[in-house]
């Protein structure tokens, strides 16, 4: 066989074949058959009818909720600083605020674990808070990056325009800036919201005994229950589809889209 | 069913593609006589070896030091004693679901290590190889498991049995052990931790860890809700004391899932939390005054805490405790009744159990052979080793172990020890008689009563719907609502 350009194809397609295809296939099959094999829509039901499950889903989303909104309040305003100002140094201190992520993560989250603890005393008085803090900080850069890069990225002469012709710089901000900068937002907020609804080892290591989606996965799984599990996490799936849709996401002239979909 | 069959076949292909490799080594070496024994163990449970010059055990019969691994041990004595080549392809499990799950999507192995009711699961599902009957002569020098297993654990293994074949058949003991609560002495009352009742005790409000197992958790709640009945006189006086403890500690009646449901929600709501793996240092740390443990971990516990001169004590709650053991059985599915194969299996288990070897384990691992070494008394001299009072000290108290070293009644095993030990490593070790007595297996449960159990689970764990109130769901509606006001604003903007 000629060694042509089209072959460079072919390992991307065993790529994605053996870890997307397959792995997607099986966590169908799973989802949409009972214990014995027969094709059933029982876990789907199930799903939309277990108060555990609904009340599990509510509480994902309402610590994805918190701790996205959290990232963008504080993250919007140092990006919105770096990104306006002409400081020589504003990519070392944004690599200030993007190094944690360097650093393993298990490692960081029991350093907090330790700083919470001597801040609080007791961690399990705030399993909520706690959980979001760690969280935040986790996702952090995540939002801090895609903002940066938009407002960075903004023509200068449009704010001039609006200044020259009589807005306040307040106005300026909400008029201007901020419309310009929600492809950024977007894609911080898809970033943080979605990864924070399943990473259930910061609930975990910081002692927060309550399930999110990604532990009750993991609890049907440990119950040999394949099936229901599967079904959560394809649930889960069709969620994020339908949050990158909303989000344009899929549209193609959209910059941000791989960092939506991602 | 054509469709099925795809979803099958596709699911096989993904697999063969991931163990090709493995699967292409195996047939490679059998060719050339070499015997491959694959081996999963939990994590960090046998001794590895490279132990400095001053941990040296210096018994009197002979030095004991770890230089290699184990496993490289073995592979050297085998073919020493047996003629026989054979590789060692070692790997491990974290949870016995995960070995379990490992199973069933296909992984092979040939000896695997887990506890006791997954033994009991895999003996019921047909899936173990039986042990031979050479592995049962005690008359040939290499059978270091029958010949020095303990009495107590031996006759556990014959009297327990699943569809009418005693689990001695299948499997050889490992490392054993009961359950009972580490514990601050500065911070807890001696009186609380005799009960199972502390983890609703409010006076311990958010300070004790459970374990984050629904097993582990089912147990203890049980304890606890039928305390009463269990110290009840009448039902320690009854002659059949022992079975009756049994079935107590093995009720899955839906109204005792009900009442334990009801009462792990209470103890979540009074609890630290639930741990998965944080338990150990979370006690040595002072996070919390008190942790639900396997005795092998507070004595790694213990240990750890009295390099800081942080003294914990370990206590067996007085309505009863879960022995728990972990022991090799051979899959059918690995061994594949190739003969060689389950020799060298059983050489395995044989060398684990020779007295040398159980002191390294126990000295790595920190947990409890079942190996009491029969007419081999090094592993009680380790013991006095380890827990003799020193010679200066004034007060010493007999510590007697009889029951798990002794062949017949007659003969006695103590140790002068310190009177603290009572309550610390030696107790957790080698519990006491009366602790022994009060001991129940706590059994697997079937696939119903699993999935029953693990929706009990769930439900304690889980936020309920249910529980969200009116005012929030106004408030998400409207925020759903200006949320996609907004979008569509800001896409009409971007366009």
């Amino acid at each position: 066989m000629r060694f042509t350009r089209r072959s460079l194809r072919i390992p991307y397609i065993i790529f994605l074949l053996l870890f997307v295809i397959a792995p997607l296939l099986v966590l169908f099959y799973y989802g949409f058959t009972d214990a014995s094999g027969r094709i059933s829509f029982a876990n789907i039901v199930g799903f939309f009818t277990d108060e555990n499950t609904l009340g599990t889903l509510f509480y994902s989303l309402l610590i994805a909720f918190v701790t996205t909104l959290v990232c963008l309040v504080v993250a919007y305003p140092v990006a919105y600083i770096l990104g306006t100002s002409n400081l020589k140094s504003k990519s070392v201190i944004i690599m200030i605020f993007i190094m944690p992520m360097w650093i393993n993560f298990s490692l960081r989250i029991t350093a907090l674990k330790e700083i919470l603890t001597l801040l609080e005393g007791n961690l399990s008085y705030h399993p909520f808070l706690n959980s979001v803090i760690g969280m935040a900080y986790d996702f952090f850069p995540f939002m801090i990056l895609p903002i940066y890069n938009v407002i960075s990225k903004q023509d200068s002469s449009l704010v001039e325009a609006a200044r020259d012709l009589g807005a306040t710089s307040f106005q300026t901000f909400i008029r201007v800036t901020l419309p310009l900068s929600i492809p950024g937002i977007l894609s911080g907020i898809s970033m943080v919201f979605l990864p924070a609804m399943t990473n259930y080892v910061v609930l975990d290591m910081l002692y927060n005994s309550t399930y999110i989606m990604g532990s009750l996965i993991g609890s049907y799984f440990s119950s040999y229950n394949w099936h229901s599990g599967s079904m959560i996490a394809l649930v889960l799936l069709g969620i994020i589809c339908l949050f990158t849709f909303f989000t344009g996401g899929f549209d193609e002239d959209n910059e941000n889209a791989g960092g939506a979909i991602l | 069913m054509k469709n099925k069959a795809g979803f099958i076949s596709l699911f096989i292909f993904s697999f063969m593609c991931m163990f090709l490799f493995s699967t292409v080594s195996v047939s490679a070496a059998s060719s050339d006589e070499k015997v491959v024994l694959r081996i999963c163990n939990w994590e960090e449970y046998i001794d590895e070896g490279d132990w400095d010059e001053e941990e040296v055990i210096d018994l009197e019969s002979g030095d004991i030091l770890g230089e290699n691994s184990l496993l490289d041990d073995f592979e050297e004595w085998y073919k020493e004693n047996y003629g026989v080549e054979v590789e060692v392809q070692y790997s491990t499990f974290g949870t016995n679901e995960d070995l379990y799950n490992m199973l069933t999507i296909g992984d092979v192995y040939d000896l695997v290590c887990p506890s006791e009711y997954m033994i009991m699961k895999l003996m019921a599902e047909g899936r173990l190889e039986a042990l031979s009957e050479e592995f049962f002569d005690e008359s040939v020098e290499n059978n270091y498991y029958i010949r020095g297993v303990s009495p107590f654990i031996r006759d556990m293994f014959e009297s327990n049995s699943i569809n009418g074949e005693a689990w001695a058949n299948y499997a050889a003991g490992y490392m054993w052990g009961v359950t009972g609560i580490v514990y601050n002495p500065e911070l807890v009352d001696e009186e609380d931790v005799k009960t199972y009742n502390i983890i609703t005790n409010p006076k311990y409000y958010r300070q004790i860890t459970l374990k984050d197992s629904v097993r582990e958790s089912y147990f203890p709640a049980m304890a606890a809700i039928k305390a009463e009945k269990l110290q009840s006189e009448e039902f320690l006086s009854s002659p059949d004391y022992h079975d009756n403890l049994m079935k107590e500690m093995n009720d899955v009646s839906p109204e005792t899932i009900d009442q334990i449901e009801d009462y792990l929600k209470k103890a979540r709501a009074n609890i630290y939390s639930f741990e998965t793996d944080s338990g150990k240092a979370d006690m040595i740390t002072g996070k919390v005054v008190a942790n639900y443990q396997w005795s092998g971990d507070a004595v790694y516990i213990m240990d750890q805490a009295d390099e800081d001169d942080y003294p914990l004590m370990f206590s067996v709650p007085e309505e009863c405790t879960n022995i728990y053991f972990d022991g090799w059985v051979m899959l059918k599915a690995g061994v594949d009744q190739d003969p060689a194969k389950k020799q060298a299996c059983e050489a395995f288990m044989n060398f684990m159990s020779r007295p040398d070897n159980v002191i390294r384990n126990m000295y790595y691992i920190g947990y409890t052979s079942v190996i009491s070494g029969g007419e081999d008394e090094r592993i009680f001299e380790y013991l006095d080793w380890n827990f003799s009072a020193e010679e200066e000290s004034e007060e010493t108290v007999e510590y007697d172990v009889s029951y798990f070293f002794a062949d017949d009644k007659d003969e006695k095993y103590t140790i002068m020890t310190d009177p603290i030990q009572l309550k610390r490593q030696l107790f957790a070790q080698y519990p006491t008689e009366d602790v022994i007595n009060r001991t129940s297996i706590m059994t697997y449960f079937d696939d119903d009563t699993n999935s029953i159990i693990n929706q009990m689970w769930i439900n304690v764990r889980c936020f309920s719907i249910k529980d969200v109130p009116i005012w929030a769901w106004i408030l998400i509606v409207l925020g759903i609502v200006y949320f996609i006001a907004l979008l569509h604003k800001s896409n009409k903007i971007i366009k």
